[in-house]
């Protein structure tokens, strides 16, 4: 087994695990073929149905579902390489909520406000919601460096200060849409111009829009950040070992900034993509804890950005489905169970190492941490 | 004022326990080296497993359901960072989500989405003749568990420092290696310790849906476990100083409800939002001026192997 296989391996395991235990569950708490049809109706739900377009369905049962699954996955993506980037450089960023929130509010006042041409306003609605986000782990990111503010603390802190100012004052009260006719129950900000939507791909047959390359692209930058530019090697030498790195003249504080500055805005094009993408406006809430799923997705991908990007698509897959469970009155927190039994499993990648080897009781663990994850 | 001052200090010592318990759970696990992200969902098995319990059962008894639960959680977590050498912040927070998703698909297929039915609150205390006193009168008429976290945390400090069972905790946390040189076990006291703080968590948890409110509902605890994490992190991994930070985060709540409450006038110059920041915000400023130079234990978060140095 290749080293790149056996890395993979207990992810792809442990989410196929939680895949079955999650449908006894549902069998046990129903029937078998409540079960059945529940996961096919997830299944369908999230890679476009088949049967039905076989059937001589419109093209559309396959384009929108995979649009929801794009659109969910594109977010998970991006919130996950802001995990994953922070985790690199010896970071745990619990605070790619709060740093998603300003992303969102950025996104959608510059959205609102500039009336510039769409070749002009998206990039410009793009780089204020990173930039946000990016300022917003810029906080965490001094008091780590210059007073040693634990970054835990600093970034659970800061999500609350963000949901407070945003949610409960300026979305309710200085931003809030001014009413119009027919419209005063709005809640959010005003509605974003159209020049600031990002382009559907597909047209009407899909949801799916330019939010989904965006993140596909971020992925595959992050990876070459990392793995090719001396930047990003510098970075994950500081998340090594500091004093090491320290040692061999890598300015430890600078690239220590820099990564977290990066997750941040990464995080920040979350919220981007949401607002500009989907939402048209900052709503009232962001909704899912999509910062809270990154950490659960980089964790699965093993913070390896092409990695978490595959469990941003399963699971962008199983989200878009899970709520078509619904129909069979299969409760539709199930999606977030099997992501989180699926962590639990991975957490236990050396049992997974160990039974694969078939040496009873030969676990030794291996001579470097398997996974790059700080201590919080 | 006086009137003010005491309704503060009653609303305080009300929340607190809950972040104080917690906190101290989390105290025990991290001294011996075992990182404690997981509180949150411990604290959630807690508060659901003893509502669910109260409904059968006499209240206090419930509560020791929900910390058993609390205490099954950190088993799980025990299991795979102690036996199997995991990823300590992998495996908590697979438990944060696991006890998200099943606390929510078991609430809503067991009682419906508004939460369980009421249960019989714990009973309060009032302690004669403190009732009339002003301010200090706010010491009396709450649960027992209030009267507990004023105490817990003294007799942990005592504990941690002054008995040999601390120091080897602490050893265990700082140089586990020692520790075992000494022909001590290092497995068997990280689990003690581990276990303990699912305990704790589950009782803080069980707090919160058996004495702040009347039930469990969708969103308990709502992120208190990561404050009681904050309150470790600013009180020094030290029981007394995570007190004393969880004291602080319960206050600064009370003082956003009782400013709303009492001064409404407020409200119209101070936007709501603000006024719900303003406790993070200013961890964020005393924190930032006290400085926080690592006090964590030296061997937090690193998985013990008997061979390795």
């Amino acid at each position: 087994m290749g080293e790149r296989a056996r890395q993979a391996l207990p992810s792809v395991l442990s989410v196929l695990l939680a895949l079955v235990l999650c449908w006894i569950a549902i069998a046990m708490t129903r029937d078998v073929d409540t079960a059945t049809r529940a996961y096919l109706q997830m299944f369908w739900g999230g890679v476009g149905n088949w049967p039905a377009f076989l059937d001589g369905g419109p093209v559309s049962a396959l384009t929108r579902p995979l649009g929801e699954a794009a659109m969910k996955a594109a977010l998970l993506t991006l919130t996950g390489l802001s995990v994953a980037v922070a985790f690199k450089v010896g970071l745990f960023n619990i605070g790619a909520q709060g740093q998603m929130i300003l992303g969102a509010l950025a996104a959608a006042v510059v959205g609102a406000q500039l009336n510039v041409p769409a070749v002009f306003h998206i990039p410009a609605a793009l780089a204020a919601a990173a930039l946000a986000g990016g300022l917003w782990a810029g906080i965490a990111a001094t008091l780590r460096i210059r007073r040693g503010v634990h970054e835990v603390i600093s970034t659970i802190m800061l999500n609350w200060v963000a949901v407070s100012l945003v949610d409960n004052w300026l979305v309710i009260g200085p931003l809030k849409a001014v009413a119009q006719g027919q419209q005063s129950s709005i809640t959010g900000t005003a509605e974003i111009l159209s020049s600031a939507q990002l382009p559907r791909l597909l047209g009407d047959l899909s949801r799916l829009n330019l939010g989904f390359p965006l993140a596909l692209a971020a992925a595959v930058g992050v990876d070459l950040w990392l793995k090719r530019l001396r930047v990003g090697f510098e970075t994950r030498a500081v998340g090594l070992g500091p004093d090491a790195a320290r040692t061999a003249g890598i300015p430890v504080a600078w690239r220590t900034g820099q990564a977290m500055v990066l997750a941040g805005a990464m995080a920040g094009l979350a919220g981007a993509v949401l607002v500009l993408g989907t939402e048209g406006r900052y709503p009232g809430t962001l909704g899912a804890p999509y910062g809270f799923d990154g950490i659960a997705i980089a964790l699965i991908g093993n913070n390896n950005p092409l990695g978490l990007t595959v469990a941003a698509l399963v699971f962008g897959v199983l989200r878009a489905g899970g709520t078509r469970m619904q129909l069979l009155g299969v409760h539709k927190s199930f999606p977030e169970l099997i992501q989180g039994l699926a962590l639990l499993f991975v957490a236990g990648r050396l049992i997974w190492l160990a039974v694969l080897r078939r040496r009873p009781r030969a676990v030794v663990a291996p001579a470097a941490p398997v996974v790059e994850v700080p201590r919080a | 004022m006086l009137e003010v001052l005491h309704s503060l200090l009653f609303s305080t010592l009300d929340a607190a326990p809950a972040l104080v318990f917690a906190a101290l759970g989390a105290v025990l696990s991290e001294r011996a080296g075992v990182v404690d992200v997981g509180v949150e969902g411990m604290m959630r098995a807690g508060a659901f497993c003893a509502a669910v319990a109260a409904l059968a059962m006499p209240t206090p008894l419930a509560v020791l359901v929900g910390m058993g639960a609390g205490a099954g959680m950190a088993a799980i977590h025990g299991w795979l960072c102690i036996r199997w050498r995991s990823d300590q912040v992998v495996s908590g927070m697979a438990l944060n989500l696991v006890a998200l998703a099943g606390g929510t698909f078991l609430l809503e297929s067991l009682f419906g989405p508004n939460g369980t039915p009421p249960i019989t609150q714990l009973s309060r205390w009032d302690i004669p003749g403190l009732a009339s006193v002003p301010v200090l009168g706010a010491l009396s008429g709450h649960a027992a568990p209030t009267y507990l976290a004023l105490l817990l945390p003294f007799l942990f400090q005592g504990l941690l420092t002054r008995t040999p069972l601390g120091l080897r905790l602490r050893a265990v946390g700082d140089k586990p290696h020692a520790v075992a040189t000494l022909g001590l076990s290092v497995p068997a006291l990280r689990w003690g310790a581990v276990v303990g703080g699912g305990l704790l968590a589950g009782l803080g948890g069980a707090v919160l849906s058996t004495a702040v409110l009347d039930r469990f509902e969708q969103h308990t605890p709502a992120g208190l476990g990561f404050m009681a994490l904050a309150a470790m992190v600013f009180g020094r991994w030290t029981p007394v100083g995570a007190f004393l930070a969880a004291l602080f985060f319960a206050f600064g709540n009370a003082l956003r409800i009782g400013l709303a409450s009492s001064a409404p006038h407020l409200m119209d110059l101070v936007p709501q939002g603000v006024l719900l920041a303003l406790p993070y915000l200013m961890t964020l400023v005393l924190l930032g001026l006290q400085g926080q130079r690592s006090s964590a234990p030296a061997a937090l978060g690193v998985p013990f192997e008997q061979e390795s140095r």
